[in-house]
C-alpha cells in the first residue's frame, strides 16, 4: 500500500513476525513519502510496536524488507541507523544520568563532537522545557519529562527520519503542544516522521497521512482526508476495526441514587 | 478491623499460591526457610543450656532477631501490601482501630510464627524452674511484640521514602551488610569454630551494653527469674513493656501523619555538574564516562564492588581467624576477586536493560563496538585496579604474611584483564534478561535464565584461574630473586599481560556482537530492572 507523494522515505514490504504460534505482524506493506508526518494507528495488540521495532532495526523480522532513505535496514543496518531517530513506547533512558548528561551522551553516541553535543543538548532542554530539571537524575523524572527527554535523544543528531511509538502517552497538554509543534516543524523542514498513537484527535490534527493497522496488517492507508472519508478519524477507525459490544445493561445500578 | 486486616494478609498469602509459578516457588522457598529458622532457632537456643555464657548468647540471638525485623520489612515493603499505609489511606478508618488491625496483620503469617517458635528455645536453653519457664514465655511474647512494633514504626515512618527511588536505593545498599552477615554466619564463623578460633566461652560478657536494650531485657529477665530474683525479672519485663507502649504510641502518631500526608514525588536533589566527563575522547570516552557515572550513582554497581571485597575477605578469613595458615590464600582471594569482577559485569546488556537500545542504535559497526567494550573496561578498571590491589595488601597484612602482597597483586592485575575479556565475551554470547523481583532489592536472572548465572560465575572464575597460571609460574620461579628487581618487574609484566588479555577480549566481543545487536536489544528490552 502506498502513501502518495514524492520519493518514499520509508518503504516496507511483506514484513512478518511471529512469536511462537502468534503472528504479531502478518505482512505489512507501507510507503511513506519524504517530508510526511504520518500516523500509524491501531487497537492494542494490533502490531504497531512490533512493526516499528522491525522498521528501526531493533527486532529481526521473519520476512520482509524495510528501506529507509534508500538504505535497507536489514541488509545494511550500519548505514540505516545513521539516518533514523527512535522514541520507543517506554522511554528507554539511562536512569542514573541527569537529563543534560543523557542528551549529551546520546549526541556523543551519534558521533557529534563534544562541544556540539553539549550545545545541542542545552538547546533541546530549553525547547522541551526541561532546562530547570537538567541537573536532576532521569530516575526522578515524571512520565512526561521522560518522554520529552527520549524525544531530545532521538532528535539530537537531526535525523532525516524519525520513528515515535506513542510519543504523547502520559504527557501533559502543554508539553504535548511543544512536542506537536516540534514534530510539525521537523516534517515541514523535509524530515519524515512516523508515529504510532491511540489518540485519534492528535493524529487527525497533525498528520498528513494515516495508516490503520489491525491484526498485524495495514487495513487502510492514505491521506488523512482519504482515511476519514467524511467522518471523524475516531469513527472511521471504529468502523474499520469493529466496535466493542455494549455492557451498559449490567451496570444498571451505576449513577442511580440508591447505594 | 483487626479481623479484616488479618483476613487481607491471609488472602494475599493464598493469592501468592494461586498466581504464577515464580510466585508459588518464591512462597514455598520463603515458607521452607521460615520452618528452618523456627526449628534451627529453637535448637540453637536450646543448645545454650548449661553454658556459662548462655544469657550472653541468648541476648545476641534476641538482638539479631530484632535487627532482622528492623531491616527485612524494608525489603518486603513492596511485597506486603499491609505494610504500606497508603493502601488503606483512601478508606474511612480511625487511626487507633487501624493500628490494632495492622499490628494483628503483622503477627499473622509464617515468619512471625517462625520467630515465636524459634525464640521459645529459651524455655529449654535458659529458663530453669517453673518461674523461669513462666517468665520465659512472657519474655518471648514481649520480645516478638517489640519486634513487630519496631518494624511497624520504622516502615510507617519511612513509607514515603520507601515508595520513592531513594527508598529502593536504600534497600539495595542494605544488601551489603546482609550479604556480609550471611557470609559471616555461613562461612567464616563455622570455619573459625571448626578450627578452634571461636568458642562459646568467648561470648561471655559480650552483652555488657546489649543487656540494656529491649532484647537484652527479655533475655536477662529469664536469667533473673531462673536465679530466684523474681522482682528484678518483673522490673525488666515492665521496662520492656513500657518500651513497647512508647513505640506503639509513636507508631500510632506516625500512622496518623502518614494517612494525611501527600505522597509527593521523590525529593530529588540537583547534581553539581551537567557535562559528561571524558566526552571529548570520542565514543570510547563517552561510553567510559557513562559507565563511570553508573559505577558511582547506581546502587547495584556499588553493591557489586562491596560484594567483591567481602568475597575476597571471606576466601582469606579461615587463615585470618583460624589456627591454620594457608601459604597462598591471598593469591586465592585475588583470583576469586578478579573472577567476580568479571562475573558481576558479564551480563552488561541485561543489567543495562531497555536503555541499551539507545546505545545499540548508535553502534554502527565493529569499530564502534570495540570503542563500546573498551570504554566499559576503562571505567571498570578505574575502580577495580585500586580495589583489588588494596584488598590484596590488606589481606596480606591480615594473614601476617605481607610478602604475599606482591604475587597477589600481580595475579589480581593479570586476572582483572582476563575477567574484563571474559565479561565482554560473555556479555555478547551469554546475555540474558534480568528481573527485579518483589521482596529482593537486587536484580536477578529472569525466570528460566538461572543457569546462565551459574555459567557466568563458573566461566569467569575458572577462566581467570586458568589465565593467571603463567603469572603464578613466574612468581614461583622468581621467588628467590631480589625484591627490588622482582616486585616492579612482576607487577608491570602482569599488568601488561592483563591489558593484552582485555584487548583480545574487546576484539572477540566486538566481532561476536556485530551480527547480534537486534538479539541483544530484545534481551535488554526483556530486562525489568
Amino acid at each position: 500500500m502506498s502513501v502518495t507523494g514524492s520519493e518514499p522515505a520509508i518503504e516496507v514490504r511483506g514484513l512478518r513476525k511471529s512469536f511462537g504460534a502468534k503472528e504479531a505482524v502478518a505482512g505489512v506493506d507501507l510507503e511513506i513519502a519524504a517530508g510526511s508526518l504520518a500516523g500509524l494507528v491501531g487497537p492494542n495488540g494490533a502490531g504497531k510496536t512490533t512493526s516499528l521495532s522491525m522498521m528501526t532495526g531493533l527486532l529481526r523480522p521473519d520476512a520482509g524488507q524495510v528501506v529507509i532513505n534508500g538504505l535497507d535496514v536489514w541488509a545494511d543496518p550500519v548505514a540505516a541507523k545513521t539516518v533514523i531517530g527512535v522514541v520507543t513506547a517506554e522511554a528507554r533512558l539511562f536512569e542514573r544520568l541527569s537529563g543534560a548528561e543523557m542528551l549529551e551522551y546520546a549526541g556523543r553516541l551519534r558521533g557529534l563532537p563534544a562541544a556540539e553535543a553539549r550545545s545541542r543538548a542545552g538547546q533541546l532542554l530549553d525547547v522541551l522545557d526541561l532546562a530547570a530539571d537538567a541537573k536532576r537524575l532521569v530516575a526522578d523524572y515524571s512520565t512526561g519529562m521522560r518522554k520529552k527527554t527520549a524525544l531530545g535523544c532521538a532528535l539530537i543528531h537531526n535525523p532525516p527520519v524519525l520513528f515515535l511509538d506513542e510519543p504523547l502517552e502520559g504527557v501533559d497538554p502543554v508539553s504535548a503542544d511543544v512536542i506537536r509543534r516540534l514534530l510539525t516543524r521537523l516534517a515541514g523542514s523535509g524530515s519524515t516522521v512516523l508515529f504510532s498513537s491511540h489518540v485519534m484527535e492528535l493524529v487527525e490534527q497533525v498528520c498528513d497521512h494515516v495508516s490503520i493497522i489491525d491484526k498485524g496488517k495495514i487495513v487502510v492507508t492514505g491521506t488523512t482526508a482519504q482515511v476519514r472519508g467524511g467522518k471523524t478519524l475516531q469513527q472511521a477507525f471504529i468502523d474499520l476495526v469493529g466496535p466493542r459490544a455494549g455492557d451498559e445493561e449490567v451496570l444498571s445500578w451505576l449513577g442511580s441514587s440508591s447505594s | 478491623m483487626a479481623r479484616l486486616l488479618v483476613q487481607l494478609k491471609l488472602r494475599l498469602v493464598l493469592n501468592a499460591l494461586r498466581s504464577s509459578t515464580a510466585a508459588q516457588t518464591s512462597f514455598i522457598i520463603s515458607t521452607f526457610f521460615a520452618f528452618v529458622v523456627a526449628v534451627g532457632g529453637f535448637y540453637l537456643l536450646a543448645q545454650f543450656r548449661g553454658l556459662t555464657a548462655s544469657v550472653d548468647l541468648t541476648t545476641v540471638i534476641f538482638t539479631a532477631f530484632a535487627l532482622g525485623w528492623l531491616v527485612l520489612p524494608i525489603f518486603a515493603f513492596g511485597l506486603d501490601g499491609t505494610l504500606d499505609p497508603a493502601t488503606v489511606a483512601l478508606y474511612p478508618l480511625r487511626t487507633r482501630s487501624l493500628a490494632v488491625g495492622l499490628l494483628a496483620a503483622s503477627a499473622a503469617g509464617a515468619w512471625p510464627a517462625a520467630n515465636l517458635i524459634a525464640l521459645l528455645g529459651v524455655t529449654v536453653g535458659l529458663a530453669r524452674g517453673p518461674l523461669g519457664l513462666l517468665v520465659a514465655v512472657v519474655a518471648v511474647v514481649l520480645q516478638v511484640l517489640f519486634c513487630i512494633t519496631l518494624a511497624r514504626l520504622v516502615t510507617t515512618s519511612m513509607a514515603r521514602l520507601l515508595r520513592s527511588r531513594r527508598g529502593k536505593d536504600l534497600g539495595v545498599f542494605l544488601f551489603i551488610p546482609i550479604f556480609a552477615l550471611i557470609e559471616l554466619l555461613g562461612q567464616v564463623i563455622p570455619n573459625a569454630a571448626a578450627n578452634g578460633g571461636i568458642t562459646a566461652a568467648a561470648f561471655a560478657g559480650v552483652d555488657a551494653w546489649m543487656r540494656w536494650l529491649p532484647p537484652g531485657l527479655a533475655a536477662h529477665a529469664i536469667q533473673d527469674a531462673s536465679d530466684g530474683h523474681p522482682g528484678t525479672a518483673l522490673a525488666r519485663l515492665g521496662l520492656l513493656a513500657a518500651v513497647i507502649i512508647v513505640l506503639g504510641w509513636l507508631w500510632v502518631r506516625s500512622l496518623g501523619r502518614a494517612l494525611v500526608t501527600a505522597d509527593t514525588a521523590t525529593g530529588s536533589s540537583q547534581l553539581r555538574g551537567t557535562a559528561l566527563p571524558l566526552a571529548r575522547y570520542g565514543l570510547r570516552g563517552a561510553v567510559a564516562a557513562r559507565f563511570w557515572i553508573y559505577q558511582r550513582r547506581e546502587p547495584i554497581a556499588l553493591v557489586y564492588w562491596a560484594m567483591t571485597a567481602v568475597i575476597m575477605a571471606v576466601v582469606s578469613a579461615s587463615t585470618i581467624l583460624g589456627s591454620h595458615q594457608h601459604p597462598a590464600v591471598v593469591i586465592g582471594s585475588a583470583v576469586v576477586g578478579a573472577g567476580f569482577v568479571g562475573y558481576f559485569h558479564a551480563n552488561s546488556v541485561g543489567l543495562t536493560g531497555p536503555s541499551f537500545v539507545i546505545e545499540a542504535l548508535a553502534l554502527t559497526g565493529r569499530r564502534s563496538l570495540r570503542a563500546y567494550f573498551s570504554g566499559q573496561d576503562i571505567a571498570l578498571s578505574v575502580i577495580a585496579v585500586p580495589l583489588l590491589t588494596a584488598m590484596c595488601w590488606v589481606l596480606a597484612f591480615a594473614v601476617r604474611n605481607p610478602a604475599q602482597g606482591v604475587p597477589a597483586t600481580a595475579v589480581a592485575l593479570a586476572g582483572l584483564g582476563a575477567a574484563l575479556a571474559l565479561s565482554n565475551i560473555l556479555a555478547v554470547t551469554l546475555a540474558y534478561p534480568m528481573a527485579r523481583r518483589a521482596g529482593s532489592p537486587m536484580p536477578q536472572a529472569a525466570q528460566g535464565f538461572g543457569s546462565y548465572t551459574f555459567g557466568g560465575i563458573l566461566a569467569s572464575v575458572a577462566g581467570v584461574g586458568v589465565a593467571v597460571t603463567p603469572v603464578l609460574l613466574v612468581a614461583a620461579f622468581t621467588s628467590t630473586a631480589p625484591a627490588a628487581v622482582r616486585t616492579p618487574a612482576l607487577i608491570i609484566c602482569s599488568a601488561a599481560y592483563g591489558v593484552a588479555l582485555a584487548w583480545a577480549g574487546v576484539q572477540i566481543a566486538a566481532r561476536a556482537a556485530e551480527g547480534r545487536l537486534p538479539e541483544l536489544c530484545q534481551i535488554a528490552v526483556r530486562s525489568t530492572i
